[in-house]
């Protein structure tokens, strides 16, 4: 793929317009936090159809999961089917972006980590409670990993447990930074069983929660530097309650980090679309604002420094776009990135998206610094990409230790 | 009820600061200019997706509709965007926009009215780009049907169309019966303006512009039908009669001024700008 169509241009063009007229104008509630943004994107699936379309996945994931025993992660795998999807889910992200980067993170974690985690793992029974209302957003789902005392050794470091207690569990611990954590409806929660073994061997089990179960508490969203329009929370469980139809897969034999790689690759790949609509909305920004702010009798864009940071833009939006691109070629031929090649793109595409919103600050000048232009928001927003869904430096040790092996 | 919805491509509004003149003041440099859908045209499909409709159940077409645009091979991607929206299906006629003017436009869509026998013709009152606001007038006299211009609203009847009009001073009430030549101003796309017989009373639209097209619509307009045909068959004897002398920018907008008070201000308003 060299280039966008002209079908999935149309679906451009609509996005943009329901971003403009839709979501631009709450830009301030979304950035104060006052709002949040599950109402608006309920509204742009029900717009779209993509409620539909979520529907439609999930009726075929099930099918198929009945026809063969495939995964259900495996099923747009066929002919050419596969990159549309990719693509069609790609554009809204990139448009989405433009405007409100944490919307996307919200809607991400929701209808991609968390109702893909339960698809990918659950028995038919939690797919069908949990997977088609996560999927159609008619639930908002958060994903739990990260603990105060554990972050990029997630695994390694986590002290949240399961414990039996007959043919029931007890679930303790502590997540923070949890997308959605304040608000969401369902929860995938990742701990160990604790079976009095050494905490290092522990398997690592998950299971989804219901809000208002006894026990479980939700905090107010976290104050933050940026992705206002994303709640982040902390969870708080003592002595939940479960049954062993909440535990993911329902059994014991599966640990947790197999099939753990497959959602850090979703995860990782999915920041090349985000990347691509700061980089693209930037750059335009930047483009209009060189050709009309003037000074020493010139337009800025007059300046050779200035020409020199919009063509860095450039060059990272093409690179942006070619690994879109990419993406969605492998897609529609059945294949998928290697969990060091998502790694690699998430690297450059998070780091790109962050230079690139802090030089657009810098030749917006004071204005730059200013809510009003925007550009500060990005740059805000844009730095988390180099931080969750694994850190910089975390991606440039697996793509070193896959090179090095 | 069948509807022709002519549509006419135009620059993007936006754009203004793009488009250039050369300094030979001969024409309009286009290169480099976004085209969209002129938005008078969008609110006339929206009116006929109305009018074909169901309000409460907007996917099941009432009737039909087809769009038609009269332009380049480019333009295609316009009218799949309006097959994509709704439009059952699309007919294209192959023409350089710099041969055409409203009279040439008027007499090729009479052909195809000729064609297609629909119960209306509709389009914008006017397009953005030269606002000449006459096509859908010439038209109804080369057909000899009734028009209703500038509809604000329209109301389906059993013999007809019960169509407000905006007009200098208020609104004109008129019934046309059809066949008949609409063309719509901006208030036609309120939550309550148009109503189809099959749209039950009180019934209000949730949003006030042309509709979202959903994203499997966008998918499936690929396979619509889209018939091309040529402007030199349809109207082998006729060339546009517009000649545009010059173009020109207008004059830039003079620095404004300081008024002391309201005194001033009033009084500047009735000598100056004898605006009171
Ligand atoms: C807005 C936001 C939303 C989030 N949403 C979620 C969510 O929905 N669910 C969830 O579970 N988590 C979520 N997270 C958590 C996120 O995944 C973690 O913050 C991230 O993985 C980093 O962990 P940490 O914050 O504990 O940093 P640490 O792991 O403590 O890292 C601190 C620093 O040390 C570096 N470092 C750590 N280990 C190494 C190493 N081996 N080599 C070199 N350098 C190293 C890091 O790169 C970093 O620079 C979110 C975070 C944010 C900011």
């Amino acid at each position: 793929m060299i280039e966008w169509s002209e079908q999935h241009q149309a679906i451009f063009s609509a996005f943009r317009r329901f971003v403009q007229q839709e979501i631009a104008p709450l830009r301030d509630e979304l950035e104060h936090g006052t709002l949040p943004p599950y109402d608006v994107l309920r509204k742009m699936f029900a717009t779209f159809g993509l409620k539909e379309l979520a529907e439609m996945r999930f009726a075929k994931a099930l099918e198929q999961d009945a026809a063969a025993d495939r995964p259900a992660s495996d099923s747009e795998q066929d002919d050419g089917v596969g990159g549309d999807m990719v693509a069609m889910q790609m554009i809204p992200i990139i448009e989405l972006s433009r405007v409100s980067p944490g919307m996307v993170t919200a809607l991400g974690v929701s209808a991609g980590l968390t109702a893909g985690t339960i698809l990918s793992r659950g028995t038919r029974a939690q797919k069908e409670r949990w997977g088609r209302e996560l999927l159609t957003l008619d639930r908002i789902g958060a994903w739990a990993i990260t603990e105060p005392g554990s972050g990029s050794d997630a695994f390694g470091a986590m002290t949240s447990t399961a414990r039996r207690d007959g043919d029931e569990y007890l679930l303790n611990g502590n997540k923070t930074f949890i997308t959605n954590g304040p608000y969401a409806d369902t929860i995938v929660f990742i701990c160990k069983l604790d079976e009095g073994n050494d905490p290092k061997v522990r398997k690592v089990l998950s299971f989804v929660l219901d809000r208002g179960m006894p026990g479980l508490t939700q905090s107010k969203p976290l104050r933050k530097m940026g992705l206002h329009a994303s709640p982040t929370g902390e969870l708080f469980l003592e002595d939940v309650r479960v049954g062993r139809e909440r535990l993911l897969g329902e059994t014991e034999e599966i640990s947790y980090r197999t099939g753990a790689k497959d959602t850090f690759k979703t995860e990782r790949t999915g920041v090349v679309a985000m990347a691509l609509g700061i980089v693209e909305e930037c750059l335009e920004l930047c483009v209009n604002y060189a050709k009309t702010r003037v000074q020493f009798g010139k337009p800025i864009g007059e300046f050779q420094l200035i020409q020199l940071k919009i063509a860095k833009m450039e060059v990272a939006r093409m690179n942006i776009q070619n690994l879109a691109f990419r993406l969605i070629e492998l897609a529609r031929k059945g294949k998928k990135m290697s969990l060091a090649e998502a790694s690699a793109c998430k690297l450059y595409c998070a780091g790109a998206a962050s230079e690139v919103a802090l030089e657009a600050v810098q030749l917006f000048g004071g204005n730059g610094y200013m809510a009003e232009y925007r550009v500060e928001q990005l740059a805000r927003d844009a730095k988390v990409l180099q931080i969750y869904g694994g850190t910089d430096e975390i991606q440039v040790s697996q793509i070193a230790r896959s090179l090095l092996e | 009820m069948k509807i022709l919805v002519a549509l006419k491509r135009v620059a993007d509004p936006a754009n203004h600061n793009k488009v250039k003149i050369p300094a030979s003041g001969d024409r309009i440099d286009t290169a480099g200019l976004e085209w969209q859908i002129n938005p008078f045209d969008l609110y006339a499909l929206e009116t006929a997706l109305r009018l074909t409709e169901n309000g409460k159940n907007p996917k099941k077409r009432e009737g039909e509709v087809v769009v038609l645009t009269i332009g380049p091979k480019e333009t295609e991607t316009n009218l799949r965007s309006a097959l994509a929206t709704g439009a059952d299906r699309a007919i294209r006629i192959e023409a350089v926009d710099e041969e055409l003017d409203g009279r040439l436009v008027a007499h090729a869509l009479a052909k195809i009215v000729e064609e297609e026998k629909p119960d209306v013709v509709m389009m914008g009152k006017q397009v953005v780009d030269s606002e000449t606001n006459m096509v859908g007038q010439v038209l109804a006299e080369l057909l000899d049907w009734p028009m209703a211009t500038f509809a604000a609203t329209i109301q389906e009847q059993p013999d007809g169309l019960l169509v407000e009009r905006e007009v200098d001073g208020g609104v004109a009430k008129v019934k046309v019966t059809l066949p008949a030549v609409v063309t719509v101003d901006l208030r036609i796309v309120s939550p309550t303006s148009v109503r189809s017989k099959h749209t039950e009373a009180g019934f209000k639209y949730p949003y006030e512009e042309v509709r979202f097209a959903p994203l499997p619509a966008i998918m499936q307009a690929k396979k619509k039908p889209l018939a091309i045909k040529n402007l030199s068959e349809l109207t082998p004897d006729l060339k546009s009669t517009t000649r545009y002398v010059k173009y020109e920018a207008p004059p830039g907008r003079k620095a404004g001024i300081k008024v002391k008070d309201v005194q001033e201000l009033v009084q500047k308003l009735a000598t100056e700008a004898k605006v009171i």
